[in-house]
């Protein structure tokens, strides 16, 4: 989830009155948002939704709760469209021999404003946000902020050689080729790998020949060094998915005005077709009209309302929206691209008409309420168990290779590894109780003897006949240690145990388990199918475990007991 | 003084009804007049003095002499001494080490009694190195020997009663410790002796006021019982605040057991269980519930993925082409789709389960209309294991499908958790966000004890969810965050005290 910080004095000046934190709290969830905290001037803020990240700025979030308070979706008039471009002067970018892989630049101008301190932090960090979640990690959306009165347009994209390009970059003094730069700069190092691999590199140039930046990785120090005072920028995106570029100019350039910037139109032209046309002038606006009828509003909150009132609901949220007597369309605001669906307009008529504001009612359909065959003769087992004055034992189920397999002193090539594990204390899949209750044993030589535990629960390990090429099973293990414990003891219980759950039984020879001490363990039978093993654990495995007491265990599989 | 005899043992009593003020009082006199054991003497006076109903008038130590099982043996056989003079008396002449064979003796024990004897002159050793008898009759120092053990066959031999000439002999066949060697073995007896105190005889004049006998009735037994002696007595109460011993239950473990409340919660409120497979594939994880391959919100869902298989082998059609469709175009759930080219290479890489959604995903092909349906599953988070983190924990989600279904009944159904399963006094309802549904509702209830805190989240499944796995009917989907509810109902407050492995810790726990 993303969190953004802002100064009391920003968002208060975006929402045009002061908020205590208790008219925070209550018209927050509007937008999705939770106060996370405010500490002096300092406002913490986190946003639930990831498909709006119009919403990851004081101007955006601001922008949503007036227009939930004043019923009125805002305007913003420097969007072009497909029918009808804005002038955009002499300001113009060219996209010209692009990287393959990063095909797209685009870009807007504003002017107007005197950037101040707050501006420049609200500034970086929409750009932060929107480039680190939106874009991830700027692998599809790098965004740049420069000075446009040091720019002569048209300004290019293109691709560069990185050994025979160079400039010198934000934060240095000295100048590097882009190669040099992915090596010795920090961002180089951070975000260098987007790019470091291909034969060119992206390029960003004004016509006189000034470096703007070397996309995705970091701007010039001249012309990419925005300060407080500056008033003339230059916004800058570039990335593999125009549309996602799109949407992200159009929340900035939003923003900005807010913050009171005049938004300057860019014209763009690539070197290609693309969803849009070969050219474009941005802001623009890409959004189909949306509709759905009163009915599917209707069904879906099992309300009766009139297309007025959904019409006022969708204005709450922004969202400016006409209705005729069967059906409501929407001009999907220009920040936003979440309307995927009519489902997505039921949502925003919902939270615009208040959550609060709809009666509960219970779900009138008669269904029948049933436990899994699995859960019931778990419980079964697990009463049996207690009765016979087991501990029942819960585990997690991923382990460490020492766990799962040197303990035991077993191959262990039928256990699921995975990839890419967070530590080896949690590398495998559990594929026996066994283990988990060894654990038990291992680290409670303190607790009074006798020791009598068990769990029931789920195993998986590697089986070649399923489509996932593993099988989960559920299955009931447990253990017994005590000075005086061995295989009488265990095949009594075991006895007892499928007595019980009704099922006939035998024992057979069980050979080649290096768990076991040879001829003290026996695989149980019912019928054809071998349900379970039991027997006494070998002293080597107990001595890798650390345990000091005579143990004897049993595992039996309660999924095919189930099969029987 | 206010004496309660009640709870007088029957070894006190006896012994308080036995004795008179100013009398001595010794174990001698309690075993010999009241056949009490010499443990019943101890216990009994021990109990006496702490009530302060005896006191300790003299100690003096005494010394016995008891026969072991040796000296039993000697009594029987005869002494070696007196077994080799009988045998060469008898056999004429022998050699020493045919005499141990013969008389079934240690050579060491033979060696020294011949010693002995042909030192007293009543053997010697002739010219051929064998043994003969040179005299008529044994020394009397073992005839001393032989009359001391016929004493102790009638009980101990006290040192007192012994004369300075036995005494000396008694010392060479006896001693303290070790003594399995010797015919004797050396006991000091501490010998006490108590008498009354002024409680002491009170409590004896209540006793005999009360008529408490001492025969009072202790353990119900099993022969009392079938000669029916127990009508005929009394039945001594016991004390009922003594220690207790412990006892190691078998026992079901709280946490399952709040689990297994949970849900039969829900089966009473019409759920059916489902469950599933702990090995997923991106497909039923993330595809199927319309989370585009390439979004940002898969990156909540940091999974584990399994090393080998990599991937499973086919997704099951036709929902595979009706999910891929959809995120590209919408196909015809009438949405506009993801607009982006679906891998059909990543949708069958394999995970493990991260989200219990998985399992509702799953169930919808298979699910009736109208139906309830829910599952308790185990989902692993690539998370830093700390107390709020487990690296595997339970998840507790489900499904409502039918023609009825809209959001008052997600709303209804929520408060019915909230009240039935959470105790809840106030429910609040939050937009939320969840990819999977729309519109996506948070639920905050207020915990008599926890306070507010976000129940769960829910909603309505998207069609692009819904119609590709062949429902036509809308879905609420919901999750449960019961696991707060479980730790505050456990009293702990380390999520991963659950799963520990610690035996006398799940012993000792208990549930609220």
């Amino acid at each position: 989830m993303p969190k953004i910080e802002t100064t009391e004095k920003a968002l208060f000046s975006f929402l045009g009155r002061k908020y205590s934190d208790q008219e925070l709290e209550e018209i927050f969830p509007v937008a999705k948002a939770e106060l996370d905290g405010h500490e002096d001037d300092v406002i913490k803020i986190e946003l639930n939704d990831t498909n709006r990240p119009d919403l990851w700025s004081a101007a955006g979030i601001a922008r949503q709760l007036n227009s939930y308070q004043n019923g009125e979706a805002p305007l913003y008039d420097f969007f072009s469209t497909k029918d009808e471009s804005f002038d955009s002067e002499d300001r113009s970018m060219k996209v010209e021999n692009s990287p393959c892989y990063r095909q797209y630049s685009i870009g807007f101008a504003a002017k107007g404003h005197v950037v101040n301190n707050e501006d420049l932090l609200a500034l970086i960090q929409s750009q932060e946000k929107l480039c680190s979640n939106f874009g991830r990690k700027r692998k599809t959306i790098a965004m740049g902020i420069y000075r446009s009165d040091l720019i002569t347009y048209p300004v290019h994209y293109t691709s560069a050689d990185p050994d025979n390009t160079s400039f010198i970059p934000l934060g240095m003094d000295e100048k590097l080729t882009l190669r040099e730069i992915l090596k010795k700069h920090p961002k180089g190092i951070e975000y260098g790998p987007i790019i470091e691999n291909e034969d060119v590199y992206p390029y960003l140039v004004d016509d006189k020949g000034n470096t703007l930046s070397m996309p995705p990785v970091i701007n010039s120090s001249s012309v990419g060094a925005v300060e407080v005072g500056d008033s003339d920028l230059f916004v800058e995106m570039s990335g593999p998915i125009l549309k996602n570029l799109l949407l992200a100019a159009s929340i900035m350039a939003c923003d900005m005005a807010d913050m009171g910037f005049e938004i300057l139109p860019v014209k763009v032209e690539f070197d290609r077709e693309t969803e849009f046309g070969k050219e474009i002038t941005v802001p623009y606006y890409y959004q189909e009209p949306m509709k759905c009828t009163i009915d599917e509003v209707n069904k879906t909150t099992g309300m009766d309302f009139t297309g007025d009132q959904i019409v006022n609901a969708l204005k709450k949220m922004g969202v400016f929206a006409i209705s005729d007597d069967k059906e409501v369309f929407i001009t999907v605001p220009e920040y936003r691209d979440d309307f995927l669906h009519a489902a997505d307009i039921v949502e925003d008529v919902i939270i615009g008409y208040g959550l609060n504001n709809f009666e509960p009612e219970m779900p009138q359909s008669f269904t029948m309420g049933r436990l899994t065959p699995a859960e019931e003769l778990g419980r079964k087992a697990k009463d049996i168990m207690v009765g016979l004055g087991f501990q029942e034992m819960m585990y997690n189920y991923l382990g460490s290779r020492k766990e799962y397999i040197d303990n035991m002193c077993v191959e262990g090539d039928k256990y699921i590894q995975i990839a890419n594990p967070m530590s080896e204390n949690y590398e495998y899949v559990r594929p026996s109780v066994i283990p988990s209750l060894l654990e038990s044993e291992s680290i409670s030589a303190r607790a009074p003897y006798p020791h009598k535990i068990f769990e029931v629960g789920k195993i998986a390990f590697l089986d070649e006949t399923d489509n996932s090429g593993t099988v989960t099973r559920n299955s009931l293990g447990f253990m017994s240690a005590d000075s005086l414990m061995g295989f009488n003891e265990v095949s009594s219980i075991v006895s007892t145990l499928m007595y019980f759950l009704k099922l006939e039984y035998k024992n057979e020879v069980l050979k080649d388990d290096p768990r076991f001490i040879e001829g003290r363990c026996a695989a149980i039978f019912s019928g054809e199918k071998q349900i379970g093993i039991f027997g006494e654990v070998h002293p080597r495995v107990l001595e890798n475990w650390g345990c000091s007491m005579p143990t004897v265990v049993c595992e039996i599989d309660l999924d095919t007991i189930l099969s029987l | 003084m206010d004496i309660d005899v009640k709870n007088l043992h029957p070894l006190e009593v006896r012994l308080l009804r036995h004795v008179k003020m100013g009398e001595d009082i010794t174990s001698e006199k309690l075993i010999s007049e009241l056949d009490y054991k010499v443990g019943q003497c101890n216990q009994a006076f021990s109990w006496l003095c702490n009530k302060g109903f005896l006191e300790e008038k003299s100690r003096t130590t005494r010394t016995f002499f008891e026969l072991t099982e040796l000296g039993q043996q000697q009594q029987k056989d005869g002494i070696p001494a007196f077994r080799i003079f009988t045998f060469l008396k008898e056999n004429g002449q022998a050699t020493l080490p045919e005499i141990a064979q013969k008389l079934n003796l240690e050579k060491s024990d033979v060696g020294s009694a011949f010693g002995s004897l042909s030192k007293a002159k009543v053997t010697k050793m002739n010219e051929e190195k064998k043994a003969i008898v040179i005299a008529d009759d044994l020394p009397d120092n073992e005839k001393l020997i032989i009359s001391l053990i016929e004493r102790g066959v009638s009980g101990a031999i006290e040192e007192n009663s012994l004369t300075a000439e036995e005494k000396k002999a008694m010392l060479k066949i006896s001693k303290k410790r070790g003594a399995s060697n010797s015919a004797f073995k050396m006991i000091e007896r501490e010998e006490v002796v108590y008498i009354l105190t002024e409680d002491g005889n009170n409590a004896r004049d209540a006793i005999f006021d009360a008529n408490i006998t001492g025969e009072e009735l202790g353990n119900v037994t099993a022969k009392m019982l079938s000669d029916g002696s127990w009508k005929t007595g009394n039945f001594r109460p016991y004390g009922i605040d003594g220690p207790t011993s412990k006892i190691i239950p078998g026992r079901h473990n709280p946490y399952g057991n709040y689990l297994q409340w949970v849900k039969d919660k829900l089966t009473s409120l019409g759920f059916e269980e489902f469950d599933g497979s702990l090995v997923e594939n991106e497909f039923w994880n993330g595809d199927a519930l319309f989370m585009p391959q390439f979004h940002s919100a898969r990156d909540i869902h940091d999974v584990y993925y399994v090393k080998n298989p990599s991937h499973c082998k086919k997704i099951e059609e036709p929902w595979l082409s009706n999910v891929a469709q959809t995120h590209t175009d919408g196909w015809n759930t009438g949405s506009r789709g993801w607009g982006y080219k679906f891998d059909h290479e990543f949708t069958r890489r394999q995970i493990m389960r991260s989200q219990g959604t998985v399992l509702s995903a799953r169930q919808l092909p298979n699910a009736k209309i109208p139906g309830k349906y829910f599952g308790v599953a185990r989902c692993f988070r690539y998370d830093q294991v700390d107390a709020t983190h487990g690296a595997d924990f339970y998840q507790t989600e489900g499904i409502v499908l039918g023609d009825d279904v809209n959001l008052k009944t997600l709303l209804g159904l929520l408060k019915l958790f909230a009240e039935e399963i959470a105790g809840a006094e106030e429910v609040k309802y939050v937009p939320g966000y969840f990819p999977f549904t729309e519109p996506s509702i948070e639920v905050h209830i207020k915990h008599p004890v926890l306070g507010w805190f976000e129940l769960g989240g829910s909603g309505i499944f998207r069609p692009e969810v819904t119609k590709p796995l062949g429902i036509d009917v809308p879905v609420l989907a919901w999750g449960l965050g019961i696991d707060r509810m479980a730790l505050m109902h456990l009293g702990l407050n380390d999520l991963r005290e659950l799963f520990t492995p610690d035996i006398d810790s799940v012993r000792t726990r208990r549930g609220n």
